[in-house]
């Protein structure tokens, strides 16, 4: 029950914001969501399960299901669980949305119990996509999701607000229903009586699918797997499904930017994962060339889109569709390592993304401006900022110690040695040439802003940030250099969950 | 006792949390807290040195466990064999006389952001110590990179210039660009081997080597390369990061900007940590290397090449330090020609006596930079022999161990070093022979740049009001040139060897040294029995002598610093090299390498991004926008029925239940 | 003898299609109005004209809420009406055409 009691209370939460004045609305958000916070940890510390949450032969932590609609043939459950894929996005869910609160004690200055409403809903939202184990409740989490987002961007966003918000909507919309029917089309050809995640999954995975009147079992598959890969896809972003990235960071606020970068996008992957790799790891494996070249086309031109870019927050987002190139080529290398490395990917990324918007933001609230040409030398006037925000800008660039070189490695280890991508050190060794270009652009961007003599183009007085700015740079900080060092926090149960991946138990991906 | 080994890596680091956090509120900024730290760290590598001279080795590659799946462990653990315990020494011994001279250079000229520099000196001397005890590969490639971070925050300390900011970002930019071809080779060397363990049984290179020349084991391969051939592929991808950091052609070209750092930070940078680290993991991977002779050969001729390079370049710098970056930069590339003509004693022996003579004049060049009141042109300088004695004595010993002029520590190791590269050259190894011939000739410029530095420097009638009036410079200034001093003459006798072959006396001690205990399987005769067998390098050595070569060698060093006196060593020196005309424009612009690699970066990469971007918004995003646009389009099409007049809505109702009822009728057969 | 149920339902269709000829044709909203309540009353006639033909009840019920229901929708109609008249000074339904995107 305790994962329901943290929705519930984030939910209910979330209305508390709401009716709540303006003026205490921050820092009554900030309390309310270091419930959600709390528990989360309390959730990792308890955390007893082991396997994947699909798959037979593990134990499930703190699950609970309950009968709830019977729809003709199909019984629609409740059904919540943790595995080890999981607990960690539950961790950076509760992370990231209080840091994101404080994160928005000075850029929101208007309606802001109505923004911080919607924040702790959209934290609701995500605690149910990442625990939902039913397809029909985790659907109904995953566009709750949607809502929020939209509000966000399209009310506290920029100058070009409702041009962002709805194409996010739209398109993320559109996706979502080409996903719908691919799985709607899998599972009405299953012998199965419900749209219970590990029923479907382990159905599939025993090969259990029938052939439609109209068409092949696995033709039908592998329709369902291109659909579900595109509506996932635009999630994620994969290239060229990515458009929408850039505009709805730069015109998101700060907070929603960490919220969109460092969450949100990861439900792409984690479904990617669940559904697509787990799910159908037979069509996977059997494209995994194909799948290998959309990573790697997403890892350098994602890089080479960011290192075209003037304005600070675009960088930051292209270079995130770099970052989650290397998420894909990890799941498809299906290796302890490279799935492994790919959720660890999902986790260090969602820090450091989180970090770096954060920190852009802190310069944006001083600053009033987001573009390179700007600004020159603000290491002057803001030491401590500056400083952190180097501090990511390696962690972005993967410096050892720091969570992001452990993920990457363990990416490029695991798809060095995968069996599944044929050619796989080429493919491999092209994605590793990202490490070389991300530290380009941000070692640009920082001499032109960072460094030089001091000079700002707008017309404000640059001091230091106030205390609330800065302190959640410097536990984001924190966090990613204490999973650098120590990745076994959380790649202890990653790993187990990872490795009951049928396919990786089976050892397609081999290695040695 | 080995129990306290992770704190010789860790007190510089609990000294850069010190500075950091409360740097300002301490005497001296900091400074204390870093001497105090580096020695503590002194004098623990003094204790596992001796230790090792008793004849142990540490080797614990399980201290701590980073991470674990499949059948990989990756670990962090320490090493301090013989190569790593006299490395231990030297980085911490010249990180201590850094920190020292540090008062003299940053505290007493009044800069800010002491703090910061402090605790930055601290996390470098902390990544560099764990770098060469650090037992595996992986953990070698972490400090490695924290190393290259700490040199771009040190390079960068003046980061309120443009040329600072741009010279630290060159720096990371150009090492990133060697450490990517690195990384793949720590992830193919784990993928092939499962482990990056550098010693003991079970270590990467002896499982080659099984494989290889005991036909034990076998290696799995990637991309259908034979075992030899994929062996030569991960060495040559780890030389990449070699070629990187220790700035060896084509990768050289961030070290002369690197200047724009203080020159204490050009002082650690160059003899002990950042370059020092490329050419000690060549040395640390030897087992690997000497079981490729491909590799060994790229080694020693891009070596040999580096050398002849840099030091035509050096001959025509007018700024003290840009000439001791060409210097450096030469140095290393004897390194790396010892290293790849199979002399694992001779590239170390050379590691070592550049570390301290290249510490030394870097400190050296600092006080003069104090004397002339922050003046780097030689040309402003002059007759400062007598003003400042010690400094001019100690940067005479320097200079000479530098040029290669007998007794100094020099001659001894870049003899040596020549001397293996035409031993095995005359062998079987024509290609070595190449080599040796570029690293004999850059001996002759060695000697011309290195005087023509000194005599313009200390020699003739001063040149600047500076130069005549110098500012004076105090103990701290002081104390590290006359050790550095001391070392830099003295240090080349621990293995003399034309004199050992001249006495037949066994006074090779640096070579006993390393030739250590056998249980980490990384001693010198088993390095040269691989060296020898025809599985490996396979390598065969000629009988020549080694008094003709040394003689020859020392004959050229005498040469170019003879030619250096005649030309400079004047009261009023000339500038001679603006004869060389057209060459001398070349090399000014040092072979216009920068411009090519700017040209890659901005002239190449840049308008692909640009035009990347362009696709994007255009192609893509036009696509993108393309169907929304078509949706809105059509809607507005079709819009146009609804003419809101109620009329037109009654008759399309009509009609289109009269369609429905056509149409439900002929299916339904009504009409039949 | 009742009459059979044809002469019913030609007269039910008869109603409608005069109904539906004024809705098409008349431009008066008043007409309009009462050509709609004809077509009603031709759906009443059916469902009455049923439910004697079957013997049962149910059509005679739900005429009874369709015209509960005329009544309310011609009250609602004659208030639009009101109203359009005093916006337009005319009952004209081709007048108002604005409402629309």
């Amino acid at each position: 029950m305790i994962i329901e009691t943290l929705m519930a209370v984030t939910f209910v939460g979330s209305l508390v914001a709401f009716i709540a004045p303006d003026r205490y609305a921050g820092e009554l958000a900030f309390g309310i969501s270091a419930l959600p916070l709390v528990g989360s940890l309390v959730l990792y510390s308890r955390f007893d399960g082991s396997g994947n949450a699909l798959m037979d032969g593990g134990q499930l932590a703190f699950e609970n299901s309950a009968e709830w609609i019977s729809l003709g043939a199909y019984s629609l459950n409740w059904h919540v669980g943790l595995d080890g894929i999981s607990l960690p996005l539950i961790v950076l869910t509760t992370v990231l949305t209080t840091l994101a609160i404080v994160s928005a004690w000075t850029p929101i200055d208007e309606r802001q119990s109505q923004f911080y409403g919607l924040v702790l809903f959209m934290e609701a939202g995500l605690l149910g996509v990442f625990s939902a184990l039913d397809f029909f409740v985790w659907f109904v989490f995953w566009e709750a999701v949607l809502v929020p987002l939209y509000l966000l961007i399209g009310v506290w966003g920029g100058p070009r607000r409702k041009y962002a918000a709805i194409k996010v909507f739209v398109y993320t919309n559109v996706a979502s229903l080409a996903m719908f029917i691919g799985f709607v089309a899998l599972v009405f050809n299953l012998p199965v009586d419900t749209f219970d995640l590990p029923t479907v999954a382990q159905s599939l995975n025993a090969g259990e699918l029938q052939s439609p009147s109209w068409t092949s079992a696995s033709a039908l598959k592998t329709g369902a797997f291109i659909a579900m890969f595109a509506g996932f896809a635009v999630k994620v972003p994969v290239v060229p499904f990515h458009t929408w990235l850039p505009d709805a960071h730069v015109e998101a606020p700060t907070p929603v930017s960490v919220l969109l970068a460092g969450v949100l996008l990861k439900m792409g992957t984690y479904a990617l994962l669940r559904f697509n790799f787990t799910m159908m790891s037979d069509v996977a494996t059997a494209n995994a060339e194909i799948i290998a070249i959309f990573a790697v086309v997403s890892v350098i031109y994602g890089a080479l889109l960011a290192l075209a870019q003037q304005d600070l927050k675009r960088i930051v987002a292209y270079s995130s569709v770099s970052s989650m190139g290397y998420v894909l080529l990890g799941l498809v290398a299906y290796t302890t390592f490279g799935v492994g490395g790919a959720t660890f990917q999902m986790l260090s990324h969602g820090l450091i993304s989180g970090l770096m918007f954060m920190a852009v933001g802190v310069i944006y609230n001083t600053t009033h401006t987001r573009m390179v040409t700007d600004m020159s030398g603000l290491a002057d006037r803001m030491p401590i900022t500056v400083g952190i925000l180097i501090g990511g800008a390696f962690g972005y660039m993967g410096l050892p110690l720091m969570s992001g070189f452990a993920a990457e490695f363990f990416v490029f280890l695991g798809a060095f040695r995968s069996g599944t991508i044929s050619g796989a050190p080429v493919f491999t060794g092209v994605a590793m040439f990202g490490i070389v270009i991300v530290a380009g652009y941000l070692l640009f961007a920082m001499q032109r802003t960072l460094f030089g003599p001091f000079r700002l183009d707008t017309d404000y007085e640059v001091g230091r940030a106030p205390l609330h700015d800065v302190a959640p740079l410097f536990a984001l900080l924190l966090l990613v250099i204490a999973l650098g060092v120590a990745p076994e926090l959380f790649f202890d149960m990653i790993r187990d969950a990872v490795n009951h991946i049928p396919a990786v138990e089976a050892g397609v991906g081999g290695g040695h | 006792m080995f129990e306290y080994a992770p704190a010789i890596a860790l007190l510089p680091f609990v000294s850069f949390l010190v500075a950091l956090s409360v740097g300002n509120y301490m005497p001296k900024k900091g400074a204390f807290a870093g001497i105090v730290a580096m020695g503590g760290s002194l004098l623990l590598s003094v204790w596992a040195f001796l230790r090792v001279s008793g004849g142990e080795v540490y080797n614990a590659p399980d201290l701590y466990t980073w991470v674990a799946a499949e059948e990989i462990t990756l670990q962090f653990g320490i090493l301090i064999d013989p190569l790593s315990a006299m490395m231990l020494i030297i980085v911490s011994l010249v990180s201590l006389l850094v920190h020292v001279f540090s008062l003299g250079y940053m505290n007493d000229e009044g800069e800010t952001g002491l703090p910061r520099y402090y605790a930055e000196l601290g996390l470098f001397s902390f990544s560099m110590l764990a770098f060469v005890y650090a037992s595996n590969l992986l953990m070698a490639f972490m400090f490695f990179e924290l190393v290259g971070l700490c040199s771009y925050l040190l390079i960068g300390f003046w980061f309120r210039t443009e040329s600072a900011a741009s010279a630290a970002k060159k720096a990371f930019l150009v090492t990133r660009f060697g450490d990517y071809f690195f990384l793949i080779g720590v992830v193919g060397i784990i993928a092939t081997f499962g482990t990056a363990q550098f010693a003991g049984e079970g270590s990467f290179p002896v499982l080659a080597e099984h494989a290889l020349v005991g036909g034990e084991g076998s290696i799995d391969t990637f991309l259908g390369l034979g075992e030899q051939a994929w062996v030569t592929v991960l060495g040559l991808l780890v030389l990449g990061g070699v070629i990187g950091k220790s700035a060896q052609f084509p990768l050289h070209t961030w070290l002369p900007d690197a200047m724009e750092g203080p020159t204490t930070v050009s002082a650690l940078i160059h003899a002990a940590t950042m370059v020092a680290a490329g050419v000690y993991l060549v040395a640390r991977m030897f087992g690997f290397y000497a079981l490729s002779p491909t590799a060994l050969g790229i080694i020693a001729f891009v070596g040999g090449f580096t050398a002849l390079f840099a030091a035509t370049m050096g001959v025509v710098k007018d700024d003290i330090k840009r000439v001791l970056a060409y210097s450096t930069i030469s140095q290393y590339g004897y390194m790396m020609l010892g290293l790849g003509a199979g002399g694992f004693v001779a590239g170390s022996f050379h590691l070592m006596n550049h570390a301290f003579f290249k510490a030394l004049l870097f400190l050296g060049s600092g006080s003069v930079i104090i004397l002339m009141h922050h003046e780097q042109d030689m040309w402003k300088m002059g007759g400062l022999k007598d003003k400042a004695p010690v400094t001019y004595y100690t940067f005479l010993a320097g200079s000479l161990a530098l040029a290669g002029i007998i007794p100094f520590s020099g001659f001894w190791s870049k003899d040596e070093i020549l001397f293996e590269a035409l031993h095995y050259g005359l062998g079987n190894q024509p290609l070595l022979l190449g080599a040796y011939a570029m690293g004999l000739i850059a001996v002759f410029f060695t000697g011309f740049y290195t005087f023509r530095m000194v005599f313009l420097t200390f020699h003739g009638e001063p040149r600047s009001d500076d130069a005549r009036d110098p500012h004076p410079v105090g103990w701290s200034v002081k104390i590290p040139l006359v050790v550095l001093g001391l070392l830099a003459t003295f240090i080349g006798f621990v293995n003399m060897v034309p004199v050992a072959e001249l006495l037949n006396a066994d006074i090779e001690f640096l070579h006993q040294w390393l030739d250590g205990p056998e249980e980490t399987i990384t001693s010198v005769h088993h390095y040269e029995e691989l060296l020898h067998n025809e599985n490996a390098a396979h390598y065969v050595a000629s009988d020549i002598g080694p008094y003709l070569p040394g003689a020859l060698s020392l004959a050229l060093a005498l040469a170019g610093a003879g030619l250096a006196h005649k030309l400079y060593n004047v009261p009023d020196p000339e500038p001679h090299t603006e004869k060389l005309g057209s060459i001398r424009t070349l090399l000014k612009h040092n072979y216009y390498q920068d411009e090519y690699q700017v040209w890659l970066a901005e002239g190449v990469t840049q308008p692909i991004a640009r035009a990347a971007n362009k696709f994007d918004q255009t192609v893509v995003d036009g696509a993108v926008n393309g169907i929304s646009s078509v949706s809105l389009g059509s809607g507005q099409r079709v819009k146009r029925i609804q003419t809101g007049i109620v009329t037109n809505y009654a008759a399309l109702l009509t009609l289109g239940l009269v369609a429905l009822l056509v149409v439900v009728g002929l299916y339904g057969g009504w009409f039949v | 003898m009742a009459p059979p149920v044809e002469y019913y339902l030609f007269l039910s269709a008869a109603v409608f299609c005069i109904g539906l000829f004024g809705i098409l044709t008349r431009r008066n909203a008043l007409m309009f109005l009462m050509s709609v309540e004809l077509m009603l009353n031709a759906a009443n006639i059916n469902f009455i004209a049923f439910s004697f033909h079957h013997g049962n009840l149910t059509g005679q019920v739900f005429s009874l809420f369709t015209m509960a229901l005329a009544a309310a929708e011609v009250a609602v109609g004659i208030g639009i009406i009101l109203v359009l008249y005093r916006n337009f000074q005319d009952m004209d339904v081709t007048k108002p055409a604005t409402m629309r995107w």
